[in-house]
């Protein structure tokens, strides 16, 4: 019988540790345990043989860590080797216990690198090793995969990516988790069940790291939220070091006792992880014998997840922060069209503060890459907000490249009930997961009336279910059209919204604020028609969460609706006094501060208060050189001799920082651009991570008005190299922490001898000395951020 | 954890100067939310060492040669190979920073320095009790890239211990630890107690280092 229908009927047992087992049997420090499958045979199929004969119905290959990162064919033998090498252990074992009805997992733990940006390993490089394994695990005749003790929701990601691209085999997934039931990357339980059930896994479920006790309240967690069937592999309890050993102290009858509550509580599949042996699992099975199994049930909540957090989209209802769309916004069309990410960034950011819940992410403009520039936003937006995101394009080339990288189950926007449509947007949403927003809208327009939009909703639906995606994944957007043109829309859409929730239970979005196009005090109309529009049933707003008037009437629904008990979430955001920190920004004597002194202080918002009063009197050029570059230098002379500090430094850079945006916005407003005093170009060379000091000198050159092209960290010398040739830079600073790093700084600065003689090169970073610099052949060690500016001053100037 | 108020402001160059309340407030704030990033963990293992000709040293299956590590493990039958980590999510917190308020990244960077400073030093503690019961003694940690210990051993301590599958800790190709607020640390164990063993700050060699502990 087919595993699929086999867990169906039944409780499933995996079998227990192998790593310990091995090292009893003599495996050395640091040895590979997967060579073990070439050198000693015998022993790793006995091992299976064990717990064969334990009554466990699925035993794991050995080879957690048989990937091309350890098994190179140089000096090792290759993946292909180790994997069917150990594939026919346990196949063997299979054939020496005599019950032909065993299941051989391939198993697959982490890489045993950390993907970008905490390592260096790229994501898709990461599913190109698994994709080798699980190629070498098919071919052998490997029963299923089973990917294991992963702790990042991204490698977990990469590695069902490869499982279901290179082969047809069911696929298992359980992750490590702490007491907490975190991952090492911060993901939840209900983050990491979104996230493998959108990707359309097997079975899910926790293993290593705890013991059974520990697991039993997680399992819980997990019961609540999958779908499918949950697999609980705990070690025998907790690790304790002892004389130096790794030792695990519960036993076989305390760890089957609760691995039987554990079954009980609802786990399909029970095994065992680090510590246990064939004993643990043969008396667990013993004892699981009375238990019947919990079915296992669709759980119908639909859900959005970032790496961390999960979000359900229910009968609370969910704030979608649309600022990240360049329509009708100037500044963002400009940070888009120059690659200016931070003024995204902090977008992104303003609207996780003013309380939303996911946030659209359109990157869509005429003259731009929108596949390369949808796919950096999502991945910078990711390593600063925690929050899911909604996916929107309209290039269903950008929405699969965004798919695939994006670490969670995404909001896709969108698909509509058009046919090319829904073949277009439908697999993507079965391959990658996902909850997708469909528009009311077809081949012939957007119905009139609500009939005409439920009938699309219908159509969407079947259609969506024909791929195999749940209607719990589909949030019905019921389109709202401004009023000022057919004042019936709203009432059209407000039914739509009441149709879709009472006759066919499902979920609906609204882009709200359309509703008041082309009138006067929009924010008062759109507030009370997204009232209305909650009231009728709608799930997901996508509004601006800075629109005070919007997020009153998200409060106060959910007050008046029992959403927000005790009207606790009204108190808070309506009932308090002003925050300590905000009037410590407006309170007296930081407002009158000159813009010199703010900036002295480090101070934000003073300083941002004095140029803004500033400007109404004097030229921008004027605050600049006799204000703004006075005050820095105060503080770059303070630095240098010590009597101010690194983080004074910053702090005045930023408060700096924002009298400049004031200036920019001005000049901006009156059309004059922004002078520069010429262009700079900064990395962390390639091989090092690092970039918290050339941030630092990033943040004082734009200070001190030059153009800096900042390339990031691990940058190749050719991407160096050609940035410099194409934008004549005359200065390049190039940061390096670590020796082992100083070879490619040396090799970027040999590549801009020969490419761009005329470029200086000046470089920084923990391990370099003068005398470094000198070897490798730099014009320039900078000691520090001042020195960077003072050398950037002699180059420019023309003194060097 | 506590927050290592003296030795952030160190490793933020501040040296004996006290810095004002502004900044004091900023240290608090960071600790506050790098506190909650913290997943520290550890692991380590004993094995017999063995002392060979011109500096080389056995343990583990590792051979290394070393005439600083020879001297700072002289006397010791066994070797205790050590790493920690503070976990990926304080990366993430300072990456975060780096990109948004480079002020808070710094703090936060020399905070969590201190950490996983502080945190070795709690399990050094532990480790030297545990081996007390046993007539050992600890010399102190001595890490990878100190004096000519070679970086490169970095790799197959890392190996050894497992430390990818047991705490989440990993090369990069350069040798860079991922998480970067990680140690990775032999500790010798001898039957004699020779005390006056200097570590950290006072064994290193750069006496003009800005940010050298006061002692």
């Amino acid at each position: 019988m087919n595993i699929l229908e086999e867990m169906k009927k039944r409780l499933l047992f995996f079998d227990g540790g192998m790593g310990t087992l091995l090292q009893e049997a003599g495996l050395a420090p640091g040895e590979l345990p997967e060579l073990w499958n070439l050198s000693h045979p015998e022993t790793v199929t006995h091992l299976h043989l064990d717990y064969l004969n334990a009554g466990c119905d699925i035993i794991t290959a050995n080879t957690f860590g048989a990937n091309a990162l350890k098994f190179t064919g140089d000096n090792t033998p290759t993946v292909e080797e180790v994997v069917s090498a150990a594939i026919a252990n346990a196949k063997n074992a299979v054939t020496q216990c005599g019950c032909p009805s065993k299941y051989v997992a391939l198993d697959m733990g982490p890489t045993g690198k950390l993907l970008k940006p905490l390592g260096d390993l790229d994501f898709e490089d990461a599913v190109s090793l698994y994709r080798q394994t699980v190629l070498a695990g098919a071919a052998a005749g490997a029963d299923l995969i089973l990917i294991e003790t992963m702790g990042d929701t991204y490698e977990i990601k990469a590695a069902v990516l490869a499982a279901k691209e290179a082969s047809d085999l069911p696929v298992f997934v359980t992750a490590a988790f702490d007491e907490q039931g975190t991952l090492l990357t911060g993901g939840s339980i209900p983050a990491v069940v979104a996230l493998l059930e959108g990707l359309g896994v097997d079975a899910l479920g926790l293993n290593c790291g705890l013991g059974p006790v520990q697991m039993k309240p997680l399992t819980g967690e997990f019961l609540k939220y999958a779908s499918i069937p949950v697999i609980v592999n705990p070690n025998a309890g907790l690790p304790r070091a002892e004389a130096g050993k790794t030792v695990f102290d519960v036993g076989p009858e305390e760890f089957s006792s609760v691995m039987k509550e554990i079954a009980e509580d609802g786990a399909r599949m029970l095994g065992g992880c680090c510590g246990t042996t064939p004993e643990h699992i043969r008396l667990m099975i013993d004892k699981c014998r009375t238990v019947s199994p919990v079915p296992v049930k669709e759980k119908n909540i639909t859900v959005v997840s970032s790496y961390t957090k999960a979000v359900e989209i229910g009968p609370d209802p969910v704030i979608i922060g649309e600022r990240i769309n360049p329509t009708g916004k100037k500044k963002l069309k400009e940070a888009l069209k120059s690659g200016d990410l931070e003024y995204i960034l902090k977008e992104g950011l303003a609207q996780v503060s003013g309380g939303a819940h996911v946030l659209d992410v359109n990157v869509g403009l005429p003259d731009i890459d929108e596949t390369g520039m949808m796919c950096r936003v999502i991945s910078e937006l990711q390593s600063v907000v925690d929050l899911p995101l909604q996916i929107d394009t309209s290039s269903p080339a950008a929405m699969e490249a965004a798919l695939r990288l994006y670490n969670g189950k995404a909001l896709i926007n969108s698909v509509n009930g058009k046919a090319e449509s829904m073949e277009q947007i439908f697999p993507l949403v079965k391959k990658y997961g996902g909850v997708v927003v469909a528009l009311t809208l077809d081949e012939s327009g957007i119905p009139e009336t609500w009939e005409g939009r439920i009938a699309i909703a219908e159509k969407i639906y079947a259609a969506a279910a024909s791929y195999g995606i749940a209607k719990k994944d589909i949030l019905v957007d019921c389109l709202a059209m401004t009023i000022s043109s057919d004042q019936s829309s709203a009432l059209t859409t407000l039914e739509t919204l009441r149709r879709v929730r009472d006759d066919l239970h499902g979920h609906t979005i609204l882009g709200v604020s359309n509703i008041s196009f082309g009138l006067p005090a929009r924010p008062v109309i759109n507030s009370f028609f997204f009232a209305m529009a909650l009231q009728n049933g709608l799930n997901a707003a996508i509004v601006n969460p800075g629109s005070e008037d919007m997020m009153k009437a998200y409060h106060s629904f959910r007050a008046l609706t029992g959403r927000d008990l005790q009207c606790a979430a009204f108190i808070e955001q309506y009932g308090g006094q002003p925050s300590p920190a905000a009037s410590a920004q407006t309170g007296p004597g930081a407002a009158d501060l000159s813009l010199k002194e703010a900036i002295i202080r480090g101070l934000k918002e003073a300083s941002k208060h004095a140029t803004e009063t500033m400007i109404k009197d004097l030229p921008p050029l004027e605050i600049i050189n006799s204000h703004l570059i006075p005050a820095l230098d105060v503080v770059g002379k303070g630095f240098e001799t010590k009597t101010m500090f690194l983080p004074q430094l910053l702090m005045s850079a930023e408060a700096a920082k924002a009298a400049f945006e004031v200036i920019k916005t001005t000049l901006a407003a009156s059309g004059i651009s922004e002078e520069k005093k010429g262009t700079v170009v900064i990395a962390t060379v390639k091989g090092d991570i690092h970039d918290i000091g050339k941030n630092i000198v990033k943040i004082l050159l734009e200070n001190y008005s030059y153009q800096v092209i900042d390339l990031g960290r691990d940058v190749e010398p050719e991407l160096i190299a050609d940035t410099v040739c194409s934008t004549h830079a005359p200065l390049a600073g190039l940061s390096a922490l670590m020796t082992t790093t100083v070879p490619s700084m040396e090799a970027t600065i040999r590549l801009l001898r020969q490419r761009a003689p005329w470029c200086r090169v000046m470089v920084g970073g923990a391990v370099l000395t003068q005398e470094y610099a000198d070897m490798i052949g730099a014009d320039y060690y900078a000691k520090d951020a001042m020195a960077s500016v003072h050398y950037a001053e002699t180059v420019f100037s023309g003194n060097n | 954890m506590n927050l290592n108020y003296k030795e952030t402001i160190r490793y933020l160059g501040y040296g004996k100067q006290e810095p004002d309340a502004a900044i004091r407030a900023l240290i608090e704030g960071c600790w506050l939310e790098l506190d909650a990033s913290l997943s520290p963990k550890c692991t380590w293992d004993v094995y017999r060492l063995q002392h060979k000709e011109e500096n080389r040293l056995c343990f583990a299956g590792m051979e290394v040669t070393s005439k600083s590590l020879n001297k700072n493990l002289a006397g010791c039958g066994f070797i205790l190979l050590f790493a920690a980590t503070l976990g990926p999510r304080v990366d993430l917190l300072i990456g975060k920073y780096t990109r948004l308020q480079m002020s808070r990244a710094v703090v936060l960077q020399a905070a969590a320095a201190a950490a996983i400073e502080d945190y070795c030093n709690g399990i050094n503690t532990k480790l030297k009790s545990v081996m007390a019961e046993k007539g050992l003694y600890l010399r102190p940690r001595f890490s990878p890239g100190y004096g000519d210990f070679d970086l490169a051993h970095q790799r197959q301590l890392i190996t050894v211990l497992d430390t990818p599958k047991k705490i989440g800790l990993t090369l990069t190709d350069s040798l860079i630890m991922a998480p970067a607020k990680s140690v990775t640390a032999v500790i010798g164990l001898s039957e004699y107690d020779t005390r006056c063993h200097l570590s950290g700050c006072e064994a290193c060699g750069k006496t003009d280092c800005e940010f050298r502990r006061f002692s």
